[in-house]
């Protein structure tokens, strides 16, 4: 593997919580001792539920959250503690695509401003005619038109919005993608529009991803590698095709029984629940394994110790003590 | 068989200063006793709007034609009295967003035993207590705890399970339920699923289920529906639509979904340009426009909804068995 461009060693967030009056302040630990790597050009998905810290982690790498512990290394130089104007020539390099692709926008910018912007402040030395030529090339790329210069963002579709998004995202040439949800507010048959485009751009421009989602039938086609995070903590993480194919931790198990498949022949058989209950609160996470009370598997040590993220195979790693006796009884 | 739902050439349509807008199109199907329907659709396709036109729900600008019989009984112009009876008690709906269709200002118990209070003029005392029935009938944890707590302290998938428990309050005969897990995770999606097929099951109760995502519908459907720009491109048994699609436009959504089984070799296929505003008028067949079979012919003439093979299509050119099978 490449010098990894982006290393994230050991992050942390954690946000003040008002517990009322008179009352302590709590932390909310939402990415609580993560570490990842990503290579040049790799797309790495980062999966797991509604509050698990997906988002929050891909916030703090672009530092548009504040890191409360830990290092963020981009390009081999730590920016964890940049002042916001240390961190301002760094932004040409890392680049995001929000999930709601009309609120992203602002509407009363044309398309053309919309995508030229970022240019206007990261290259200031290049002319109106420069920019305009730019900013068509790329919107040629994404799949629209540059006669649709001068309109505005109501005038598209939420597919059209979003390839707006990414274009604004990639006129900069960026090093890093953070895809921040990209393609879960569309309709089915524009999902992949905008999937074959990510692909696309991905092949074309060879920048890496980090791509945060749900969505795991998604993840699986354009990531090499997938994290699986619950609760701030990193459950596994492991190539993709090795993670689809015989994942090791209960939770990655149980999210990828959840994921519907249009067979009338299987799918019945699946809804038998895959996972139960819910996610705990992150302000009173359980002890041990935060995944315990959920887990069919959990025996009295998973409430007592913390399983630390131990090596599975070359590439992969898990955080689970049982996962070979799992894998044992399974085979 | 006896349909508890009969849906008959319903449209709706709209007059704007913009225009008029065709929502729904002369659609009909229909339940039986104890089934589940599956209507499919991307966002615009008349999903909601046929059902809401069902439920009596609609804008008061709404132009609704066609039948709705609810056990023989007609809905569509029914005095709005009559129907408010019949409405939670016989005929009930959930919704996408739990967190906007309960009341943020009253607690989840006494929200359920409103409906009770109102149909079956219960006392509230009684009603509270059949409230905490029906809250651990929807498995929700700690069920006393919960009736005297308010919307916004449970999660998504909590709120659908309260919405759920309003609407079996009076043991309905059909529950329509409107995207009911498409704002949940797929975990909380998974166990919304299987419980509505538990409470079909329990219950002989009939399901309509308006969803975009075929997967969900190959769990819990007996038959689908697919509707296109407010109109029924094609219909079927859940596996003849999933696996022997029919409609140019079935397929290419089942191809165009990316799937959790299936080999990523192969690049997605889209379907190009997008769904038709239903304040456009496409001629012809109204999923011409993308459709990679079209023919000159589908450019003029409207395909009508006719049988082939074990399912109605609404197509000049549909795929024949063999090439459609995608299994």
């Amino acid at each position: 593997m490449s010098a990894s461009f982006l290393k994230i060693d050991n992050l942390r967030v954690h946000f003040p919580v008002s517990g009322g009056w008179l009352k302590a302040t709590r932390r909310l630990k939402a990415v609580d001792g993560v570490s990842l790597e990503i290579a040049r050009g790799e797309a790495l998905g980062i999966v797991g539920e509604s509050g698990c810290g997906k988002s929050t982690l891909a916030r703090a790498i672009l530092k548009l959250v504040d890191v409360t512990a830990g290092q963020v290394v981009w390009l081999g130089k730590p920016i964890e503690s940049l002042s916001t104007r240390q961190m301002r020539p760094l932004r040409d390099s890392m680049q995001i695509v929000f999930q709601d692709p009309l609120a992203s926008l602002n509407p009363r910018m044309t398309v053309g401003e919309i995508v030229s912007e970022p240019l206007r402040v990261h290259r200031p030395h290049l002319t109106r005619a420069q920019r305009k030529a730019e900013v068509g090339q790329m919107l040629e790329r994404v799949g629209l038109s540059r006669d649709q210069i001068n309109r505005y963002p109501h005038e598209f579709s939420g597919g059209q919005c979003q390839r707006i998004g990414i274009a604004r995202a990639m006129i900069l040439q960026p090093k890093l993608l953070v895809c921040d949800e990209p393609v879960s507010a569309l309709d089915v048959s524009i999902q992949a529009q905008i999937i074959n485009l990510l692909e696309g751009l991905k092949r074309e421009s060879g920048t890496s991803i980090l791509f945060v989602s749900h969505n795991l039938a998604v993840v699986r086609r354009l990531c090499e590698r997938v994290l699986v995070l619950y609760l701030g903590k990193t459950m596994e993480v492991a190539p993709s095709d090795e993670l689809f194919r015989a994942a090791r931790h209960p939770y990655t198990l149980g999210l990828l029984a959840s994921v519907p498949i249009p067979d009338p022949d299987v799918q019945p058989a699946r809804l038998e629940i895959a996972l139960s209950g819910e996610l705990p609160s992150p302000l009173s996470p359980p002890s041990g394994c935060v995944f315990r009370t959920r887990c069919k598997f959990a025996i009295e040590r998973c409430a007592t110790q913390v399983p630390v993220l131990e090596s599975a195979s070359e590439r992969s790693q898990v955080a689970c003590h049982r996962w070979r006796e799992l894998r044992e009884n399974a085979g | 068989m006896t349909a508890i739902l009969a849906v008959d050439a319903l449209s709706v349509r709209y007059e704007t200063p913009d225009g008029v807008v065709n929502a729904v199109n002369d659609v009909s199907l229909e339940i039986a006793a104890g089934e589940c329907i599956g209507v499919v659709g991307e966002s615009g396709a008349g999903k909601s709007q046929a059902f809401l036109a069902v439920m009596g729900l609609l804008a008061p600008n709404a132009k609704v034609s066609g039948g709705a019989k609810l056990r023989g009984r007609e809905l569509l112009g029914t005095d709005p009295r009559a129907l408010r009876e019949l409405r939670g008690a016989e005929l009930a709906m959930i919704f996408q967003d739990p967190m906007t269709s309960l009341a943020p200002h009253i607690k989840v118990g006494d929200q359920i035993a409103e409906t009770l209070v109102v149909h079956k003029r219960t006392s509230w005392r009684d009603a509270r207590a059949q409230a905490l029935k029906l809250l651990e009938q929807v498995q929700v944890t700690d069920a006393a705890r919960r009736l005297t707590q308010y919307p916004h302290e449970l999660s998504g998938g909590m709120r659908q399970r309260v919405m759920i428990a309003i609407a079996l309050a009076c043991d309905p005969v059909m529950l329509i339920a409107d995207e009911p897990t498409t704002a949940l995770d797929v975990s909380v999606q998974a166990q919304i699923l299987s419980l509505l097929k538990r409470l079909m099951r329990e219950r002989g109760m009939a399901l309509a289920l308006i969803t975009h995502d075929l997967g969900v519908v190959a769990g819990l459907a007996d038959h689908v529906t697919v509707l296109y720009a407010g109109r029924v491109v094609e219909a079927g048994t859940v596996r003849r639509l999933l696996k022997q699609p029919a409609h140019p436009y079935t397929a290419a959504l089942l191809r165009s979904m990316p799937r959790i089984d299936a080999s990523v070799s192969e690049p997605l296929v889209a379907i190009r340009g997008q769904p038709p505003s239903p304040r456009e008028l496409v001629g012809g067949c109204p999923f011409h426009p993308r459709c990679d079979l079209a023919q000159p012919r589908c450019a003029e003439e409207r395909p009508t909804l006719r049988s082939t093979a074990g399912a109605m299509v609404a197509c000049h050119f549909p795929i024949a068995a063999s090439h459609g099978d995608l299994s």
